[in-house]
């Protein structure tokens, strides 16, 4: 696999040389700054030595280190007499580099002495180990010198590995901002499709890849499909502080253009029962399809248990909800319709009864509301028979289980009302019904940030389970990309949830169902270690620097965890497999809109004429 | 019967004098500045003075060899090193100090009468550089210590080429005043051998014998940091050197010192007609006050301060570096001879 051995450029500058008077071993080594030279942090280098046998052993690295300091001087306050001008010393410049690759891989030191130089071109390519990946490459970022920091594209959608993990700390860390970036690098790259056609048809190239975004904070993600106002500007600013070439969008070779193919889903206004189905949103008005679910379905695809985020905790509980959960999936079975039919609701033995009770042609109780649906399960469990309940679905639990259950019930009852309701027509409820897969988007983005806690947990749980069972039905062939960030909400490390067991299957199967999770959360070391430690990509923004020193960032070497305290946003730490070391890079500015305030201008329409659309006139 | 008295020789016992020997001096020696024997003060180094160099040299003497030639004569000989440098400095400050010339030379010191050739020994490693010894032939009589001798005159006599160098010239005339102070070398250690005409104070470190009769000797003790005794013309008993001598003091002396410590004796060339002053040498001690105390060195970071110079103190160190490691030389030695003989010495040389 080792490629011909492909040294520094003779011809080029020499940086440095290997120092002799601190250990040089193959995985890391000091070298001597030539005057003149300028090495920085994260600058990659290669070293070439020869064997005894004049073999010559290249070593690829990343300078991780750099430091100044007087040599030939004792004291501390020397540096007085120095800058008096009656002490001659000289300035020491040393940087520390950590070993990326050895090629071939005999694992001798460099020889002190041995020259350095920057890794460019094809020196940089086997630094960064790119010359593996080949077609399956493709840009994460751009390194400081702003050459393209490839990412092995085998390594996310699950031939080889799965999953990309991002950490940092909300706001500063911009962790959503670079998920968006490396969807956007993903699927505008062309790399599924170069993937694909060296696959031989067993995957779909860009065009069967989908991704669901959900939004769990602002309305931040609801203008992905409108251009940046703000990113020229921006963009023409950073090029001319780092000093770059190019336009970053043009080096990494992707178009500075917001997504396409996006729908947008999110939660209708709760309101009274029979109310008009409006998208519960602020900022955007046009083009975001309202979601929720029928009593019927909410009953026949066994949604039950994701109103409980803690079922868990009591083994009884447990037991009960999965009982009732059986019980409504066959009620569900009769009949058709958003609402549930129950013919065993003896109204009069009922303690309460819901105002507007509805019946159907032959007699039986249609179910309209999530209320009605908990009144019922009440009854059945607490009222009928005297108070004895339905044995069938008491299934002997004691009535203190019981009433926790509808009690617990009844708590979430005002969330997800909104969310499922047994008053639509047919037409109303496959318009509503939330289609992330076949629908011929190729983004969905669900805007959860409006739900409360229990809701946003039911509707992830809901809608990740879905795509789940709907994955393992139809195969691996289209890969989807499932951005949520929080994750230590839904998988917090020490409780047990149904959404953390779905993202567990995630996690640990669906890199063979092609479903890759991009998950991102403040603090690592909140989220279950399976789901962290099952990425293969793995990111880190700024951290908290006590947050750094716990063993989940252990993949960052001792100095780069120092410096994950100061990143800037913008700036990550990506680490993948085929690399051994972290990498900083930098990314764009979005070319999409995050807010309404950064919505260019192309929609020309004025104002009076949106309005009119709004309005449906 | 005065009270009995101790006071402290400043520098450590295990230094190879104390800074305070006072053997009584007898020889000639001339007020030739003034005749009124008080402290002089300090006088401001003027603007045209631009560099100053602190010139020093190191020897030593890496093996002791008993050779033969090709005629089947045989002698004593040594491979020596020596090495003399400078730290060329602004005295105001106005740039960092550098250390110029600092090469070691090898020498392959042979009684005169041998026929040899010089030696290039390779390291085993290209990256280690070779030590190239050339020829020199010692003073014949083939005294054992001969190659020691003339590894040292030829240090000598090296640092003093270097010395004048670099040092504007002194007119010893009355009617030259072409020159200017523009660049001064301070010489470790007295003024030794022949004068090359260069502006060169020596400064001695310690006062191994006190040239000044017991009635002067009192002012070295009153002397305020800086200041200096009036300047005199000094002539040793053999006649042999001739020169300006004055004593600065470059630090108070602590309550526990000997009151003459922190005060050092330079020296300059003079002419043998004890008349005449050029006004360079008053120049010179007019500045040295504060150029000294300038270059002094503190007591926690120098165990012969105040005399030892901050930079001679550097310049020793960096001498001692160029010269290399002597225990990887002697190996480097070993190891040519090892191949020499045709044998196989293993890795264990350098």
């Amino acid at each position: 696999m080792s490629q011909p051995s492909t040294p520094g450029d003779p011809n080029g500058p020499r940086i440095g040389m290997v120092l002799g008077t601190e250990d040089a071993t193959p995985t890391s080594f000091w070298f001597s700054v030539s005057s003149g030279a300028s090495v920085q942090l994260d600058d990659l280098v290669v070293v070439q030595t020869q064997k005894p046998d004049g073999r010559p052993v290249q070593f690829y690295g990343l300078v991780d280190n750099v430091r100044k300091r007087h040599e030939g001087v004792v004291f501390e306050s020397d540096v007085e007499d120095v800058v008096a001008g009656v002490l001659p010393a000289s300035v020491s410049y040393a940087a520390r580099v950590v070993v990326t690759r050895v090629d071939p891989e005999d694992f001798i030191p460099p020889q002190p002495g041995d020259t350095v130089q920057h890794a460019r071109g094809e020196a940089l390519k086997m630094a960064l180990s790119a010359d593996k990946m080949e077609d399956g490459a493709f840009p994460a970022g751009l390194l400081a010198d702003g050459q393209i920091m490839p990412l092995n594209f085998r390594f996310v959608n699950g031939e080889q590995g799965g999953h990309i993990n991002i950490s940092g700390i909300s706001g500063v860390a911009t962790k959503t901002s670079y998920a968006l970036f490396l969807l956007h690098s993903i699927f505008r790259s062309g790399v599924m499709d170069r993937v694909a056609h060296k696959g031989g048809g067993g995957q779909a190239g860009t065009a069967g890849g989908k991704a669901i975004i959900f939004n769990v904070k602002g309305e931040d993600l609801l203008f992905l499909d409108q251009p940046n106002a703000r990113v020229v500007e921006k963009e023409g600013k950073a090029r001319a502080t780092k000093g770059l070439s190019d336009e970053r969008y043009r080096l990494l070779g992707l178009p500075m253009e917001p997504f396409r193919d996006v729908q947008f889903l999110a939660p209708p206004r709760p309101g009274n029962p029979g109310s008009a189905i409006v998208p519960h949103v602020d900022q955007r008005a046009l083009g975001v399809t309202p979601f929720v679910f029928t009593l019927r379905e909410f009953c026949a695809a066994r949604m039950l248990p994701y109103a409980f985020s803690d079922a868990a905790q009591s083994l009884n509980l447990g037991f009960v909800i999965g009982n009732i959960e059986e019980k409504l999936a066959r009620l569900s079975a009769d009949g058709s319709g958003a609402a549930l039919l129950v013919s065993d609701w003896k109204l009069d033995e009922a303690e309460s009864v819901p105002d507007d009770v509805q019946f159907d042609a032959l007699g039986k109780v249609s179910i309209q509301t999530f209320g009605d649906l908990i009144s019922y399960i009440e009854f059945k469990l607490l009222e009928q028979n005297e108070g004895e309940g339905d044995p069938k679905w008491v299934l002997k639990q004691s009535p203190g289980t019981l009433r926790a259950f509808v009690r617990r019930l009844r708590g979430v009852q005002k969330y997800l009302s909104p969310l499922l309701r047994g008053d639509l027509t047919p037409v109303q409820a496959a318009q509503y019904r939330p289609n992330l897969l076949t629908g011929g988007y190729q983004m969905s983005v669900v805007d959860i940030h409006n739900l409360s806690g229990p809701a946003q947990m039911f509707v992830v749980g809901v809608l990740l389970r879905d795509l789940f069972e709907y994955k393992e039905k139809n195969g691996r062939q289209d890969t989807v990309f499932v951005v949520l960030d929080e994750l230590n909400k839904y998988a917090p490390r020490d409780q047990s949830s149904p959404i953390k067991d779905v993202l567990l299957d995630i996690a640990e199967r669906g890199r063979s169902l092609g479903i890759i999770l991009i998950g991102a959360q403040q603090t690592a070391s909140e989220v279950e270690r399976r789901i962290v430690s099952n990425a293969a990509i793995r990111v880190v923004g700024r951290l908290d620097l006590a947050e750094a020193e716990r063993p989940e960032y252990r993949f960052l070497p001792q100095s780069f965890r120092a410096r994950a305290g100061i990143l800037q946003p913008g700036t990550m730490l990506v680490s993948q497999p085929d690399i051994p070391n972290p990498v900083l890079i930098q990314y764009p500015f979005p070319a999409w809109a995050t807010r309404q305030g950064e919505v260019g201008s192309s929609d020309t329409r004025s104002d009076e004429e949106q309005g009119a659309e709004i309005l449906g006139l | 019967m005065p009270a009995m008295q101790i006071r402290l020789d400043p520098w450590p016992v295990d230094t190879l004098d104390g800074q305070l020997t006072l053997t009584p001096f007898s020889g000639e020696l001339i007020d030739v500045e003034t005749p009124r024997w008080a402290a002089v003060a300090p006088r401001p180094i003027p603007q045209r003075l631009e560099r100053v160099y602190v010139v020093d040299g190191k020897q030593r003497m890496e093996a002791r060899l008993h050779v033969t030639d090709d005629f089947g004569r045989e002698g004593h000989a040594g491979f020596g090193a020596y090495v003399a440098g400078a730290v060329e400095l602004c005295p105001h400050g106005s740039r960092q100090a550098e250390l110029i010339d600092i090469r070691a030379r090898r020498v392959l010191a042979h009684a005169p009468d041998l026929a040899l050739s010089p030696l290039l020994l390779s390291p085993r490693h290209p990256q280690t550089g070779e030590l190239a010894y050339a020829l020199m032939a010692t003073q014949p009589g083939g005294h054992p210590l001969a190659p020691m001798q003339a590894v040292q005159g030829a240090m000598l006599a090296h640092e003093q080429e270097l010395s004048h160098g670099l040092a504007s010239a002194v007119p010893f005339d009355d009617t030259d005043d072409r020159e200017h102070l523009r660049a001064l070398t301070i010489q470790d250690g007295t003024l030794r051998s022949r004068n090359l005409g260069g502006a060169v104070v020596g400064c001695v470190k310690t006062i191994q014998t006190l040239y000044l009769p017991t009635d002067r000797a009192g002012l070295l003790a009153e002397l305020k940091p800086g200041e200096r005794t009036p300047i005199l013309h000094m002539r040793y008993d053999n006649n042999r050197v001739v020169r300006f001598i004055w004593y600065v003091r470059l630090c108070e002396a602590a309550f526990y010192h000997h009151p003459m410590s922190g005060v050092m004796r330079l020296e300059m060339y003079a002419p043998e007609d004890s008349d005449f002053l050029p006004p360079i040498v008053r120049q010179v001690a007019g500045l040295s006050g504060e150029l000294l105390c300038k270059l002094a060195s503190k007591p926690h970071k120098d165990s012969r301060s105040p005399q030892n110079l901050i930079p001679t103190a550097a310049l020793e160190q960096a001498m001692g570096r160029s010269m290399g490691s002597l225990e990887l030389v002697t190996r480097r030695i070993r190891s040519h001879l090892a191949r020499e003989l045709g044998l196989d010495v293993g890795g264990a040389v350098a």
